[in-house]
């Protein structure tokens, strides 16, 4: 059954996906303090609500009602624009995201009845290259932010941001390279589809390099340990985010983690089988389940190691997962030849 | 470790136990080799295990560190220097200090002043004590001088106030004369040895 | 005497022939401890801790006098033993109450104990109950910390002249024979006296009855004698020292103003207590005790200042006492030079009189003596016209130091009696004459020590008219040899025996008859033969002048008698000045007779007031919160410092508005006048101090200058008249000066009617005082140490205006009422 994808549709999508990513993100932020917590031994909060559920919210208050604070000699119209740029860039990233699977609005609903939603807001042809070019392009948030606030550590933040995001583009691409090989097409969809025959059928097992080279590239571009120098309070107080405070440093927040919440969706639905059902547990569940697994790993990792050195963060790019990326692509090829 | 040992600043000769980390490799193969040795080795995934198996025992198990500190409290060192205590002596209730003006004279943050007295009985009388507790930096030094045992420090360590001054006279800081019973000495600083008898040269008495 | 050369610890010290050996030591910055030798008074041997051996002999250093080339060893193992053992018995049974002590920490007690090492204790018995009492109204004994060095005693003695304290029975148990054994001779010497005394009252009673100068608090090595003001209101380290010169009295005592915040409460500065270098400098009750006399509230007021600046504008007269310092006279004097006013000091005029008929007569520009000069060099004293126990402490302490220490003789000629002079010595002899007969007493000294060949021949003739020769018939006893038949009982033998028997005979021997002896209220006849004994074996003699010869009709001829007296018997001469800074005022101010028209009044009445006591139109800081110089009795220029702080109004800036001034008051202390003998040192450049040999070293001296004049001419009067009927003095209590002294807190003595027991007894409780001008109503207050019939109206209430009942005399003759 072919829908037609009206405009109510994805406006309806974008708005749930900006919705849900913004709450998740939120929500992110508690789940991450609860999980180091635990990590360490502590409690993580637990005064604000049951649980410390509500911390979100004060949090949230907080964060709105703190003073908009820009440096007298900084550049003020960038100044602004930066964070903006980061949460804008990771959204726009999201719409060629498939979340959950396709529905229709029931028809008794009023105005939306009827309407139908694609698990896509916009399924483009070209999905994967578009989200790569959006988190891309994000890489302006941090840049702009370290340059503009005329703050030594948010030069060097700033520099950091453009080395590193750089770098790591290269890998993300590389390693994505093999899988869109063997799908043949750049559509997430079709990535979703070509997996839909059980566990059996993951890309995992087709491109284990892959899939490693691209969680550890993603990590990098999503800025998270071992890979967060780009504001390494050990070193350069808070890199890029140095004088930001309030709203303005909320964005960058919310950006980081739509940032990661699409690399987990990424993961998920390239080779981690995507949004099909699975025995009895229904897709959207399973997509669910499989972008808690990657955010709940990269908390997990925040826990257990250590920073790494920006020059063995480029040693590492280019000397090690580059080159592993481009053989693991040349093999690749070698086999479909041999296949086909 | 005794005293000695501690003072032996000669590095070499201390009995460290040095790590095998291998060679650092010098060639980039080596190198190359390292980071694949390792990687299959999964060191990292090791790390991942501990941590994960610290947060089941905490979720699980309540193993935590942490002190839920206005609900729960832990118990402080008898030695532990807070807002200071007058004590009294046990016997008549009467305040222990003397008036002396040691403490006065010892605090290097120049926070004590008192005001004295000849009262009644022809007696020294301390009419009025009082600490700044604004300059007062918890040093000990009035605790240690006080040869009455008078002035000690207490273990009232939450004293956030509307004002210092709700601290710092004589009387917020002398045992109430109530409570004389459960009045405990402090073994602190200035706190009498245990074996003080040893040290001490008798003097002859003739009544 | 001669200078020898001792050696002292191997260093060689240069020493007077007869000095005491511990003095040399320490004028050469050589350590003896002793706790109960006084440098000024006599050595007491009570404590025997300052034991040296002396050309391997022990001797007490503090009585030890120095032979040329003597070899003292202040210590070696056999002394400091000694020394250790007199340290553990001044312990035994001392409270260890150090903690609340006075003293706190400035013991000798405490000192020696740690310098010798005392750390155990080997001897003990019982100890003896003694409660702690109050021996006046400042004075508190607690006799439980007492350790009987009679310091208090010898001070109060040799240097005060009260002698109120004496050693009484402490009821102790005696010393066993056991200890006798175990305990070293003079340890055990000291212990044997220690057992056996505590201090007392002299005179029997719980009151020491004295002039409460506090002098044997200061002196007080432990917390034993405390003022009972300051009794556990501080500890010594907490008090801030502030060298200052004594506010009251002329002599210029060094003290330091101790001063700390009032309490937690009020963090300003109060003055808890005066000391004073004691070893060098002996204080009386108002210097010691007449402190808190500071303008404590005093704030800018702008209004009040336009006002005074008004005022000044105006004025035709500006009225002041003696109670500023030189600075601040000099300020005056220029106001008068550069507005024309007048100057009118009730309590200088007369004094700067005399100076300048002195000075005219006999040449020198001051006086040649002071009282230091008296107690180091005189062995005879002379006090004529002062009441020595009243308002010359300083002299006092000189006219009984040369009695006791000098072996010295004195004259006290003063018209109201004092019980204590005489007590000062055996040889002090008292002559209380009728008022008016200054002249007289001056031709008597004249008569008694002067070369007759070397006076004018008309003075010569004068005195010679007083003496006259006449037969006398008196009883003598002489022996008579009886020979007595005595008849021995037993036997019934007789037997002649010869007996010396006294008989009574009637001799006729020829008297020489001096009449202004006489004249003075003394019998002549029994007079001389008490003279002659005073005048034996000695050299040095030395006369003190006061205010009864400048307010005195015939002041000039006074001056130039006392001018000639100088001259002809070579006497060293003290004027001593009124009050205060008398003095200074006196050379720095040309004064003038009469105030007239609008008067601005300096602590003193007047139209519009200035005042350092709290009460005037405009704040004035008082003597303890300015810095200045005074001009003392002995010549000297001393600085004085701000004890306290004050926020008011100076003079200085009055005189800045008027007429231009410098920025602060000190400035103008190197513009003191130069032609009377002041120099041109800034303040800051004044040292302040005492050198270990006792050497002043405050301030500077004033340069005198003297020229040769001949002998002064003098009236000699031919008829004397003394004042006859009820006769009123104007003298002060002991401890009073001025509004200054009566403001301060333990300053006890009110404004009333001062007068021996017998006369008090006859007014009543209360008189009104008829002056010609006024009647003054008076409580009558018996002052049991003087005697006569005068009665004595203290001046120090300037408000009281009692320089205008007296006017320029110290005495009038006034009718008594019963009030």
């Amino acid at each position: 059954m072919i829908h037609e994808v009206t405009w109510i549709g994805a406006a309806v999508k974008a708005l749930i996906a900006l919705l849900l990513v913004s709450a998740v993100a939120g929500f992110g932020t508690y789940i991450e303090r609860k999980v180091l917590a635990w990590m360490q031994r502590r409690p993580g909060p637990a005064h604000v609500g049951p649980f410390g559920l509500l911390q979100l919210a004060a949090d949230g208050i907080k964060l709105f009602t703190k003073e908009d604070f820009i440096p007298q000699f900084s550049n003020r119209l960038i100044f602004s624009i930066a964070p903006v740029i980061t949460a804008g860039t990771a959204f726009i990233a999201l719409a060629a995201v498939p979340l959950f699977p396709d529905f229709t609005f029931p028809s008794w609903i009023p105005l939306l009845g009827g309407v139908f939603v694609p698990s896509i807001a916009s399924d483009v042809n070209i999905g994967i290259l578009f989200i790569l070019a959006a988190m891309a392009a994000g890489l302006y948030g941090p840049l702009l932010a370290g340059m503009s606030q005329q703050n030594k550590w948010g030069i060097i933040g700033a520099a950091r941001t453009a080395v590193q995001f750089l770098s790591y583009e290269v890998v993300t691409g590389l390693s994505l390279l093999a899988p869109i090989m063997l799908v043949s097409s750049l559509s997430l969809v079709d990535f979703n589809n070509y997996q839909a025959g059980g566990i059996g059928s993951w890309m995992l097992w087709q491109q284990p390099l892959a899939f490693i080279l691209f969680l550890i590239a993603g990590f990098a571009e999503t800025n998270r340990t071992p890979f967060d120098l780009l504001e390494h309070e050990a070193e350069i107080v808070s890199g890029f985010v140095t004088e930001y405070s309030g709203l303005r440093w909320g964005l960058f927040f919310v950006g980081e983690y739509a940032n990661m919440i699409t690399i987990g969706v990424l993961a998920s639905v390239v080779f981690c089988g995507g949004y099909s059902d699975l025995w009895l547990i229904p897709g959207w569940l399973m997509m669910g389940l499989k972008v808690s697994f990657f955010f709940f790993l990269m908390l997990w990792v925040r826990a257990s190691w250590p920073h790494i050195r920006p020059d063995q963060l480029m040693w590492l790019s280019w000397k090690v997962l580059m080159p592993l990326a481009v053989v693991n692509v040349v093999i690749t090829g070698i086999v479909m030849m041999a296949m086909a | 470790m005794s005293l000695e040992q501690f003072k032996n600043r000669n590095v070499g000769q201390q009995q460290y136990r040095m790590l095998d980390l291998g060679k650092t490799p010098e060639t980039g193969w080596g190198r190359f080799k390292q980071v694949l040795g390792r990687s299959l080795k999964v060191e990292l995934l090791i790390g991942l295990g501990v941590t994960f198996g610290v947060m089941i025992r905490t979720l699980f198990r309540g193993e935590t560190h942490t002190i839920r500190y206005p609900f729960e409290k832990i118990p402080i060192s008898r030695r532990y220097r807070a807002i200071h205590e007058m004590k009294r002596l046990l016997e008549s209730g009467h305040y222990r200090c003397i008036g002396c003006g040691l403490c006065e004279k010892i605090c290097i943050s120049n926070c004590i002043t008192m005001d004295t007295r000849y009262d009644e009985n022809q007696r020294k009388e301390v009419s009025e004590y009082s600490i700044n507790f604004g300059r007062c930096i918890f040093c000990g030094y009035c605790a240690e001088v006080c040869p009455e045992l008078a002035i000690v420090h207490g273990d009232r360590y939450e004293t956030a106030s509307e004002q210092r001054a709700s601290f710092s006279l004589f009387e917020d800081m002398l045992t109430p004369i109530d409570k004389l019973k459960s009045q405990q000495e402090y073994p602190g600083f200035g706190a009498v040895s245990p074996n003080a008898d040893e040290n001490i040269k008798k003097t002859p008495l003739a009544y | 005497m001669s200078s020898i050369t001792i050696t002292i610890d191997g260093q060689a010290c240069q020493a007077k022939e007869g000095e005491f050996i511990l003095n040399i030591a320490r004028a050469n910055g050589i350590f003896i401890p002793a706790i109960c030798y006084l440098t000024r008074c006599s050595p007491t041997l009570a404590c025997r801790i300052c034991l040296v051996e002396a050309d391997g002999k022990r001797v007490y250093s503090c009585n030890a006098k120095a032979k040329d080339g003597m070899n003292i060893v202040t210590k070696n193992e056999e002394i400091l033993e000694e020394r250790r053992a007199i340290m553990e018995v001044y312990d035994v049974n001392h409270p260890l109450q150090c903690g609340v002590c006075d003293q706190s920490g400035e013991c000798e007690l405490q000192n020696y104990t740690l310098e010798l090492g005392v750390d155990s204790q080997s001897f003990a018995i019982p100890d003896t109950k003694r409660e702690a009492t109050t021996w006046s109204s400042v004075l508190h004994y607690d006799p439980g910390l007492c350790i009987v060095c009679e310091r208090c005693v010898t001070v109060c003695k040799d240097m005060v002249g009260d002698a109120a304290l004496s050693t009484g029975p402490r009821g102790g148990e005696k010393l066993s024979k056991e200890l006798k054994e175990i305990v070293p001779k003079d340890a055990y010497a000291m212990w044997n006296k220690l057992q056996k005394s505590v201090i007392v009252p002299s005179n029997g009673t719980g009151e020491t009855n004295c002039s409460d100068c506090g002098e044997c608090i200061a002196v007080c090595p432990v917390g034993a004698l405390v003022s009972r003001d300051f009794q556990y209101t501080s500890n010594a380290w907490d008090l801030t020292r502030i060298p200052a010169v004594s506010a009251h009295s002329s002599d210029g005592f060094q003290i330091y103003y101790e001063v700390k915040p009032t309490s937690i409460a009020d963090r300003t500065p109060k003055i808890y207590r005066v000391t004073n270098e004691w070893h060098y400098t002996s204080l009386d009750g108002a210097a010691r005790f007449a402190y808190d006399f500071e303008n404590g509230s005093a704030q800018k007021d702008p209004v009040a200042f336009a006002k005074a600046v008004e005022a000044l504008k105006k004025a035709e007269t500006i009225r002041f006492n003696a109670t500023i310092t030189n600075e601040e006279a000099l300020m005056l004097q220029t106001l008068k030079e550069k507005l024309g006013l007048k100057l009118y000091n009730p309590e200088v005029g007369a004094y700067q009189k005399f100076l300048a008929s002195y000075a005219k007569t006999s040449g020198n520009s001051l006086y040649s003596g002071d009282t230091d000069k008296i107690m180091k060099e005189s062995d005879f004293v002379i006090a004529v016209g002062t009441h020595l126990r009243n308002e010359a402490p300083g002299s006092r302490h000189a006219f009984n130091n040369v009695q006791k220490m000098n072996k010295g003789a004195g004259l006290y000629f003063h018209p109201v009696g004092d019980a204590l002079v005489p007590t000062f010595g055996k040889s002090v002899s008292q002559f209380a004459y009728s008022p008016g007969l200054e002249e007289a007493a001056l031709y008597l000294i004249l008569d008694l020590f002067a070369d007759k060949e070397k006076l004018p021949k008309e003075v010569a003739a004068y005195l010679e008219d007083f003496h006259s020769t006449e037969t006398k018939t008196v009883q003598e006893k002489v022996m008579v040899d009886v020979v007595e038949t005595v008849v021995d009982e037993e036997t019934g033998e007789s037997k002649e025996v010869t007996k010396k028997v006294p008989q009574m005979v009637e001799k006729e021997i020829e008297v020489v008859r001096n009449g202004l002896v006489e004249l003075l209220g003394k019998k002549s006849d029994t007079f001389a033969a008490e003279f002659e004994k005073m005048l034996k074996k000695k050299e040095r003699f030395s006369l003190m002048v006061g205010e009864d010869l400048y307010y005195h009709e015939k002041a000039e001829n006074l001056a130039k008698l006392v001018a000639l007296i100088e001259k002809a018997c070579d006497f060293d001469l003290v004027i001593i000045p009124p009050k205060s800074n008398a003095l200074g005022v006196a050379l720095i101010c040309a004064l003038d007779d009469q105030a007239s028209g609008y008067t601005v009044g300096y602590n003193e009445n007047g139209d519009f007031r200035l005042s350092a006591l709290g009460d005037g139109d405009l704040d004035m800081p008082a003597l303890n919160q300015q810095e200045g110089t005074l001009t003392t009795l002995g010549k000297r220029i001393v600085p004085t410092n701000a004890a306290l702080p004050y926020h008011g109004y100076e003079l200085n800036d009055l005189v800045r508005e008027l007429v231009g001034a410098p920025a602060e008051t000190i400035d103008w202390t190197a513009k003191l006048p130069k032609k009377r003998g002041y120099k041109a040192v800034a303040f800051d450049a004044l040292t302040n101090a005492y050198s270990n040999d006792g050497v002043d070293h405050r301030g500077y001296l004033l340069d005198t200058e003297s020229r040769e004049e001949k002998l002064p001419e003098v009236e000699t009067p031919a008829v004397y008249s003394a004042l006859e009927g009820e006769i009123a003095v104007r003298l002060n209590p002991g401890r009073q000066f001025s509004d200054f002294t009566d403001k301060a807190h333990q300053i006890f003595e009110p404004f009333a009617l001062y007068t021996s027991p017998e006369k008090a007894a006859e007014l009543g409780a209360r008189v009104e005082v008829v002056f010609k001008n006024r009647v003054l109503k008076l409580d009558v207050i018996a002052d049991d140490k003087m005697e006569g019939d005068i009665v004595c109206v203290p001046d120090f209430k300037s408000r009281e205006d009692i320089y205008g009942l007296f006017g320029d005399r110290r005495y009038q003759t006034v009718t008594l009422r019963k009030g």
